[in-house]
């Protein structure tokens, strides 16, 4: 057991007698401006709208990626990353920490396209 | 805490014992020693963590930093700068330390629930603890079918002190534990925009009520207040506990009556057989088990031949250790090693070293830790999906090249 120096007579505490004080809960607002798409091909507006609205939970919520206009705060920046298609598109399939799996609600083709568009977008093509 | 200090002296060894010096070339190899290389593409530290010593610290990527094996230092403490990083989400905005002592957290569970400030915390009580804090998956680079999420070798582990008030206080001072309560539940203080469900993304996870004995909710790590990406203003460190257990930003400890209905609970951080998905039936990653590993000579450059002192760590998840033997051939033949430096308690790892001759060649340098109850660390992994909890000591061994 490891040695402690605590305050005398517990019981009589100031805080044990106990009142309750609610805990202010912080919500983020989502900025979700809006960029132009500038990567060209139909793969990349496919994935581009996807990544924007198109998920469930949308990817920009969690995610920052300047192309989309997206700065989301909870998972890993996509512009850091840089993420190839490869690795883009087993985290949609498989899920990858606290990223849920999304192959119950993406078709095969909606994957390979928000992989193309994440991994161009976020210059971790190769 | 007993202050022991042990000296290890080159002229004792070597006169001392004839069995200290072993020194053969090496012979087979048990397991597979992953080179431990950075990741090929240059990464630079986040923002949140740009404090750390990068020649010190793998970056598997932002959320996830390593301490490589030659940076750990035989002090016994391991620097804050080389300490490594997991975070399962973001850390929340810097501005959270703005106001450390204001810092609230909800006591539930308990027969007076209220919220107390880290100021309050204060007048309640304080304890200091050195514990070994260790993710999961510390070890999954070995694991060889190739589990997703970082390639942790040997360095998602330190031993770092804490300081903050015991939890035990903290629940008698609020009129001990509600009836029916049978969990420790601390929850994370992430925030999460909406549209996101937070039970996928949430860190909340529940322990045996018994860890509350030893937990502490800490405000300090070795000697100063704690950094927002180790957790700051307060985190819930449960000494004997794997990583993911000691909640970062901590909001709100419970006892509760039944598990966390979090993902991170129910589904992640499970024991569940290769090729299967996760339910709450498998075994949660809870307690660790006996484990050491070598950190010096750290494979990372050749070594001049002669005598080299290996130097290791050894810990047990709250059993004291007993022994460590240090063998240079795989695993083939084995000596005992020493311990040395103060011991910090049994949630804190011991130093061992010991004395090799080395001659040119190619050694495997590994250990074997076993521990006051008698548990010897195992030579092969457990299997498990997602390369948690690996403490094999073929898996640890270090290949290394004497010219």
């Amino acid at each position: 057991m490891p040695c402690g120096c605590r305050s005398p007579e517990p019981g009589r505490h100031p805080f044990a007698g106990g009142c309750r004080v609610g805990a202010a809960v912080a919500v983020l607002a989502l900025g979700a401006a809006a960029g132009a798409a500038t990567g060209g091909d139909a793969q990349f507006a496919e994935g581009r709208a996807l990544f924007i609205g198109g998920t469930t939970p949308p990817c920009a919520i969690c995610h920052t990626l300047k192309e989309a206009g997206a700065s989301g705060a909870v998972g890993p920046v996509l512009d850091e990353l840089r993420p190839d298609e490869e690795r883009v598109a087993a985290a949609v399939r498989g899920g990858i920490g606290a990223m849920p799996s999304f192959a119950a609600s993406l078709s095969d083709a909606q994957i390979r396209a928000l992989a193309h568009y994440v991994a161009k977008a976020s210059g971790g093509a190769r | 805490m007993t202050d022991s200090p042990l000296s290890l002296r080159r002229r004792q060894l070597l006169a001392g014992g004839a069995g200290a010096i072993a020194g053969t070339g090496l012979v087979g190899l048990a397991g597979e020693a992953v080179a431990q290389a950075a990741p090929a593409a240059a990464k630079s530290l986040p923002a949140f963590a740009s404090w750390k010593d990068a020649n010190a610290v793998i970056i598997h990527n932002p959320n996830e930093l390593e301490t490589k094996r030659s940076a750990f230092g035989t002090s016994g403490i391991t620097a804050t700068d080389h300490l490594y990083v997991r975070n399962n989400v973001t850390p929340p905005d810097p501005s959270i330390l703005n106001d450390r002592g204001g810092w609230q957290v909800a006591i539930e569970g308990v027969r007076n629930p209220r919220t107390l400030t880290v100021n309050e915390l204060k007048t309640i009580g304080v304890e200091t603890t050195a514990t070994v804090l260790q993710c999961s998956g510390n070890g999954r680079a070995f694991f060889p079918h190739k589990p997703s999420g970082a390639k942790w070798t040997v360095g998602a582990s330190g031993c770092v002190v804490w300081s903050g008030v015991p939890v035990r206080y903290v629940v008698e001072t609020l009129g001990g534990p509600a009836a029916g309560v049978h969990y420790l539940t601390g929850t994370g203080g992430e925030t999460f925009p909406a549209g996101v469900d937070p039970l996928t993304v949430m860190v909340e996870r529940s322990l045996p009520i018994e860890a509350m004995n030893d937990a502490l909710l800490a405000w300090e790590i070795n000697g100063e207040p704690l950094p927002l990406v180790h957790g700051g203003p307060l985190r819930l460190v449960v000494p004997g506990y794997q990583g993911v257990n000691n909640v970062k930003y901590v909001k709100r400890v419970a006892l509760t009556a039944a598990e966390s209905p979090a993902s991170i609970q129910k589904t992640r951080y499970r024991l569940n057989a290769i090729g299967t998905q996760a339910t709450p039936a498998d075994p949660s990653v809870l307690g660790m088990t006996v484990k050491s590993f070598v950190t010096s000579p750290s494979g990372a450059e050749p070594v001049k031949a002669g005598v080299v002192y290996v130097t290791g760590v050894a810990f047990g998840g709250g059993s004291p250790m007993k022994r460590v033997e240090v063998s240079s051939d795989g695993g083939r033949t084995w000596i005992d090693a020493q311990f040395f430096g103060p011991d910090l308690g049994r949630f804190a790892w011991r130093q061992f070293a010991v004395p090799l001759r080395m001659a040119a060649g190619n050694y495997v340098l590994t250990s074997r830790a076993t521990d006051a109850a008698g548990h010897v660390q195992p030579e092969l992994r457990s299997e498990n999906a997602a390369g948690y909890a690996n403490t094999s000591w073929a898996d640890h061994a270090v290949r290394v090249s004497v010219a």
